[in-house]
């Protein structure tokens, strides 16, 4: 393999973003309804009813694929991060906790039908991002009082508090209404509506300041992720790089959980699909991951919208179905046991 | 080293403050309420009880859409559809061009009517959980598309009638019925429901007492326990009565010393008409009544 050069990972990654315009633009353009781009463009629609093709384009589509985006490349460098802190290539983003302590949030905020609104967010939203937090933050500490440098007490916190917390999930959904039930289930499985302007401009400011950090700390992450042991004595702060790498990566998580819900199964494949093609190098595998991570979720949120028109499937059960067989094929692939797939 | 740190912080800043200053001028567009034109002309129901409401209060005119499981009045087959209850399809909606959007006040119907106001859509969402918040809601529908008279002339005539049956019903003895929502596992309508209110309108006695959940899951020996004289299963999806009567009767063999079992007294009635809280509300209470006191029926 050629070693990696500051060129040619800018070269990738101007390749990967284009790749990336060009999809988020031809997705825009699929929907349920059918639209023209000329029609869109003819008349801008200061007051509903006006020009419904513009207010389909422009205030349905285009925010609901940026969200996308944003969540695909948050959940994919949040899965590269946890798969080198863990030493563990079964990690996703979810792993410590995330996904059943924003659950519970939610839950929580479905049930008790709270009303309010933070900042423009849903009850929903806020619950769920202070749950996600939260439960990460508790597991954070119960695996620094195991051991400083072992990932097990962390692994098992992060295993133990989700089940723990799953349960919860099923006790409050087993005594609530059935719409209410529902309405929690659609959530869990993941769902993408469009956001406002200013909501979008935040996230993606967040997004890409972690993914930033992230970049700055991969060439530790790539020692990191043979061992504790041999990035102390290379001389690594470990703990330093833990701590940054495990913030930055839960943060990112759980903004992109209370944005969209629990969408699977993008911060797994995507990191090792980017890992297969291109190499285990951190500073190439994140940015490469978090580019890879929009692509492939914008894909997969307009399969949502139009499989089933006029209904639409929950995003995570299209990553799941989807990104299952393909993860499947490129594993094949590039691990050169199956003939017929070339290389 | 640090310096990128820096510059990292001072981009977020300035992304931060960009975004502000940007945000002011998307404005979001709206209705310009102080404009005379305040009729509603092109009206869209993402449930099947709305869309029965709509319907039931004459305004077939001025639907323009409806969801996609509103299959009641025949009217509905013609409309354009947006979507399940479940999942409204927003960019449908949009499409109807509507000037009213009608949804449920339950998570996903109260979001959907969320984001279309943020985009300067009129949207209602009434809550219909009980049967009192079916003549709420109708009364605010009526005030919303200016047609108050039909409206409280609708729940009137409702209550007339509701009025009517249970009053004969009243003298006959309290019959203890389990309504049936799942059979595995098995569960059934809890005292804290509308189902438990139209029961008791048709002169029925839920046979489950209090109990935390609105639909109970119940074991066998709380089945005994209710000693539930009459059974009833609303269809499920499975448009052949018949043959859901046909397993009804085999499943609850099972429980063949329970009175209703022993009477042979199960039936299988419309989901569709019970379930859905709307101006069918009638008919739903006379298919149960049917089921608790045939005898009353037999002459008609």
């Amino acid at each position: 393999m050629k070693t990696l050069t500051a060129k040619r990972l800018l070269l990738r990654l101007t390749v990967a973003i284009a790749f990336l315009a060009i999809v988020m633009f031809l997705c825009s353009l699929v929907g349920t309804q059918s639209i023209s781009l000329k029609t869109v463009f003819s008349q801008a629609s200061d007051r509903p009813g006006i020009n419904p093709d513009y207010e389909i384009f422009v205030r349905v589509r285009l925010p609901r694929v940026i969200l996308a985006a944003i969540v695909g490349a948050a959940l994919a460098c949040a899965g590269v991060v946890f798969q080198a802190l863990l030493r563990n290539p079964l990690a996703d983003p979810y792993i410590l906790g995330i996904s059943s302590g924003a659950g519970l949030g939610a839950v929580i905020a479905v049930i008790t039908g709270l009303n309010y609104t933070l900042l423009g967010r849903s009850p929903i939203t806020v619950l769920a991002f202070v749950g996600a937090l939260g439960t990460v933050w508790l597991v954070w500490l119960i695996g620094q009082l195991t051991g400083k440098s072992g990932v097990t007490g962390l692994l098992l916190a992060g295993v133990v508090v989700n089940t723990f917390l799953s349960s919860l999930i099923m006790l409050l959904t087993s005594v609530a209404k059935s719409q209410q039930v529902y309405s929690t289930i659609f959530w869990l499985m993941g769902n993408m509506g469009e956001e406002s302007f200013l909501v979008l401009w935040v996230s993606a400011g967040a997004v890409a300041a972690a993914i930033s950090i992230l970049y700055f700390i991969s060439a530790d992450l790539n020692v990191l992720s043979f061992g504790h042991e041999d990035a102390k004595s290379i001389g690594i702060n470990v703990s330093r790089t833990r701590t940054i790498a495990f913030a930055a990566a839960a943060a990112v998580t759980a903004f992109a959980v209370s944005l969209s819900g629990l969408i699977g199964f993008v911060g797994l494949i995507v990191p090792h699909a980017v890992r297969l093609v291109s190499g285990p190098d951190h500073r190439q595998l994140i940015p490469l991951s978090a580019v890879s991570g929009a692509v492939f979720l914008v894909a997969a949120d307009t399969f949502a919208r139009v499989v089933v028109a006029p209904a639409q499937l929950p995003v995570g059960v299209v990553t799941a179905i989807v990104g299952g067989p393909l993860f499947l094929l490129l594993l094949l692939k590039y691990t050169h046991k199956v003939s017929w797939l070339g290389k | 080293m640090m310096n990128r740190w820096w510059l990292l912080l001072l981009l977020i800043l300035s992304w931060l403050a960009a975004g502000f200053v940007l945000s002011r001028s998307f404005n979001t567009p709206h209705f310009n309420n102080s404009a005379a034109d305040n009729s509603v002309n092109r009206i869209v129901s993402t449930a099947p009880n709305l869309t029965e409401i709509l319907f039931a209060l004459g305004l077939d005119e001025k639907i323009t859409a409806v969801s996609s499981d509103s299959d009641y009045p025949h009217g509905t087959a013609k409309k354009q559809k947006t979507g399940t209850f479940w999942q409204p399809n927003i960019e449908a909606i949009i499409a109807a061009k509507p000037d009213l959007v009608l949804t449920l006040a339950f998570q996903q119907q109260a979001d959907i009517a969320h984001r279309l106001n943020r985009m300067g859509y009129k949207t209602i969402s009434v809550n219909i959980e009980t049967v009192g918040d079916l003549f709420d809601a109708i009364e605010t529908i009526g005030t919303a598309v200016g047609c108050n008279a039909a409206a409280k002339g609708l729940v009137s005539g409702i209550k007339e009638r509701l009025h009517n049956v249970s009053n004969e019903l009243s003298v006959m003895e309290k019959v203890k019925v389990l309504y049936v929502v799942q059979r595995q596992p098995l569960r059934v309508a809890g005292t804290d429901t509308f189902i438990n209110e139209l029961i008791e309108y048709a002169g029925g006695q839920n046979a489950i007492g209090k109990t935390i959940h609105k639909y109970p899951p119940i074991g066998a020996e709380t089945v005994y326990a209710s000693g539930a004289e009459v059974i009833i299963e609303p269809t499920m999806g499975q448009k052949d009565p018949g043959q859901q009567q046909q397993s009804a009767i085999r499943y609850w063999q099972k429980f063949a010393a329970l009175p209703a079992v022993k009477n042979n007294r199960i039936y299988v009635i419309d989901g569709d008409v019970v379930a859905r809280l709307g101006p069918r509300i009638c008919l739903a209470v006379e298919t149960i009544a049917h089921c608790l006191q045939p005898q009353l029926f037999e002459n008609r």
